[in-house]
């Protein structure tokens, strides 16, 4: 773990989702009547820990590169490519979701919490101990994705 | 800064027996939530006060005597990596117990008294810990990460 290596991207990609999950606080704040919601946002916001815990114990080997500029320069045009593959992709699935089950992302709010708080556990896992760019690519595209769905598409 | 160091220092076994210590306790946390929950939840009456201070006792006894009489299941975890087959066993091992205790959970939740949700609650308790002192293995670790998330899963989909 080694703080140097947070830089200004993973700062703004954490911005965002805590904006997101703010956004879907407040959109749902209506809903949000009884106990029985409030369980429902902290177990959705809890669900990726255990699986991460576990994902740890698993491959516990340190994978982490040198964060060096030679592989940087190898990585970068693949992870760019992720991430925009997957931004089109993860849009265009959310489309087809609400076009098939003929309801909004906002009605299912637990779903929304649940990919926003699973994709940013993992981009914050990744980044800490893994540093593998492919892989921050893909997350920080479904997170890129979500929100350009909920804030722009959606309305 | 010396936390960090001293975790640089430690070896994989070592770092795996802390995440599983972790998992535990999770699991002992997520436990206590869903009484709570059920508890306010579901209305439950006690219907006799004096079963309630019992009822833990129940599965804690037991435990208690097994864990002073047996010896160590496993060795412990290993250093290096788990080989493919091992990681897609224990991947769907963990997929059957979340499965398993959706259900589980599903049946505490139709308990309407709260003297034996305790119990029940306790029993699970009683498993984990089990599992952490005797099974410190990828083995105890599946499962206890199954119990977390079959009670996560049944709280998100189902409460």
């Amino acid at each position: 773990m080694n703080q140097k290596n947070l830089n200004i991207a993973f700062f703004v990609t954490t911005g965002i989702s805590v904006l997101v999950f703010i956004y879907l606080v407040f959109l749902g704040y209506d809903e949000i009547k009884t106990f029985k919601d409030v369980i429902k946002i902290i177990a959705s916001i809890l669900f990726p820990i255990p699986i991460l815990f576990f994902v740890r114990l698993i491959v516990i080997e340190n994978f982490m590169p040198e964060n060096t500029e030679a592989y940087k320069v190898e990585n970068q045009k693949p992870a760019t490519l992720f991430l925009a593959i997957t931004v089109i992709v993860v849009i265009i699935i959310l489309q087809i979701l609400e076009l098939v089950t003929l309801k909004k992302l906002e009605d299912t709010l637990i779903l929304a919490h649940l990919i926003n708080s699973t994709t940013i556990s993992s981009y914050v896992f990744n980044f800490l101990l893994y540093n593998n760019l492919k892989a921050n690519g893909v997350l920080s595209g479904v997170l890129m994705a979500l929100a350009i769905h909920i804030f722009f598409l959606s309305a | 800064m010396n936390i960090i160091k001293n975790q640089k220092n430690q070896t994989n076994s070592e770092k795996r027996e802390l995440l599983f210590t972790f998992q535990t306790i999770i699991v002992a946390g997520l436990l206590a939530f869903t009484a709570i929950a059920f508890f306010f939840y579901n209305h439950l009456t006690v219907v006799k006060g004096i079963k309630v201070i019992f009822a833990p006792f129940l599965s804690v006894v037991p435990l208690l005597f097994i864990l002073s009489i047996l010896r160590d299941l496993r060795k412990g975890f290993i250093e290096g990596n788990y080989t493919q087959k091992e990681m897609v066993k224990f991947g769907l091992l963990t997929l059957a117990i979340t499965i398993g205790f959706t259900g589980i959970t599903f049946l505490l939740s139709k308990i309407n008294a709260l003297e034996i949700l305790l119990a029940g609650i306790i029993a699970v308790l009683s498993t984990v810990f089990f599992l952490r002192s005797k099974i410190k293995d990828i083995l105890g670790m599946s499962i206890v990460t199954g119990i977390a998330e079959g009670i996560i899963i049944y709280m998100i989909f189902l409460f």
